[in-house]
């Protein structure tokens, strides 16, 4: 049976593209201000910057297909380190673009998690 | 010491360790540290050391692409985010791999890996 950190990973990384793809200003959910974003290098803080950031990504529709998820817990804090790789396809592009994304989630008071750092790298060929 | 430089300095020994000599990667690893190597998880720095030792090659030459770093909370701890090529002695081809640590700071001033996550890319 998946631990439980494996659920709560494979639970978020769902969420997380579903969103990403379908609805990508919801994102700013998953964040609070002290998260920290670095996308393809570019280091971003905070919920209002990050949102702009990722709204602003220069492509309106995509889809993540997700190859791999490992999770592990972070601290004695409850913290969870998830590492995803997967394919990003962009409309209208012929070939899709692979990638790897680490998160560490932090518990909510509330019993969810938010991201506390977030960092994207596109994995070229 | 700048996080970013932290974290350059980190991985070029953590690499070069492992290239010259990989059981020298024990003092990096406690016995809450956890590795998840394609996969499979292993914790403790005996049980990760005895991984990493028995992996089946002998001769490796990791080279760096990208190192991403974010400080990880309160605690000091630190996030390491790699990616690279890892050449086998004898394969014509190098692998692509991207690997992140979570660093913590130790009482001497040093740094251990609390956790370690490794995949190979393929294409």
């Amino acid at each position: 049976m998946e631990e439980q950190v494996e659920l709560v990973g494979r639970a978020f990384v769902d969420h997380f593209y579903h969103l990403f793809d379908n609805d990508r200003s919801s994102l700013s959910s998953l964040y609070q201000p002290t998260s920290m974003l670095t996308f393809e290098g570019q280091k971003i803080q905070g919920v209002d910057e990050i949102s702009t950031k990722l709204n602003q990504l220069p492509f309106d529709q995509c889809q993540h297909v997700i190859s791999t998820i490992d999770s592990q817990p972070s601290s004695f804090t409850g913290g969870i380190m998830v590492f995803v790789s997967g394919s990003l396809q962009l409309a209208g592009e012929e070939h899709s673009l692979r990638f790897s994304q680490m998160f560490h989630l932090i518990p909510t008071p509330q019993g969810s998690y938010f991201v506390q750092n977030d960092i994207f790298r596109l994995n070229y060929g | 010491m700048d996080p970013d430089a932290v974290a350059k300095a980190f991985v070029e020994h953590y690499y070069t360790t492992f290239d010259a000599n990989r059981a020298g990667l024990a003092n990096l690893y406690q016995e809450s540290s956890m590795l998840t190597f394609e996969g499979q998880k292993i914790q403790g720095s005996q049980n990760i050391v005895a991984k990493l030792t028995s992996l089946p090659f002998q001769q490796c030459q990791h080279s760096i692409t990208t190192v991403d770093c974010q400080p990880s909370g309160p605690a000091g701890g630190m996030l390491v985010f790699v990616s690279g090529n890892l050449q086998l002695a004898g394969e014509q081809h190098a692998l692509k791999f991207s690997q992140m640590f979570h660093l913590m700071p130790t009482p001497q001033g040093s740094f251990y890996v609390l956790n370690d996550i490794f995949r190979l890319n393929y294409a």
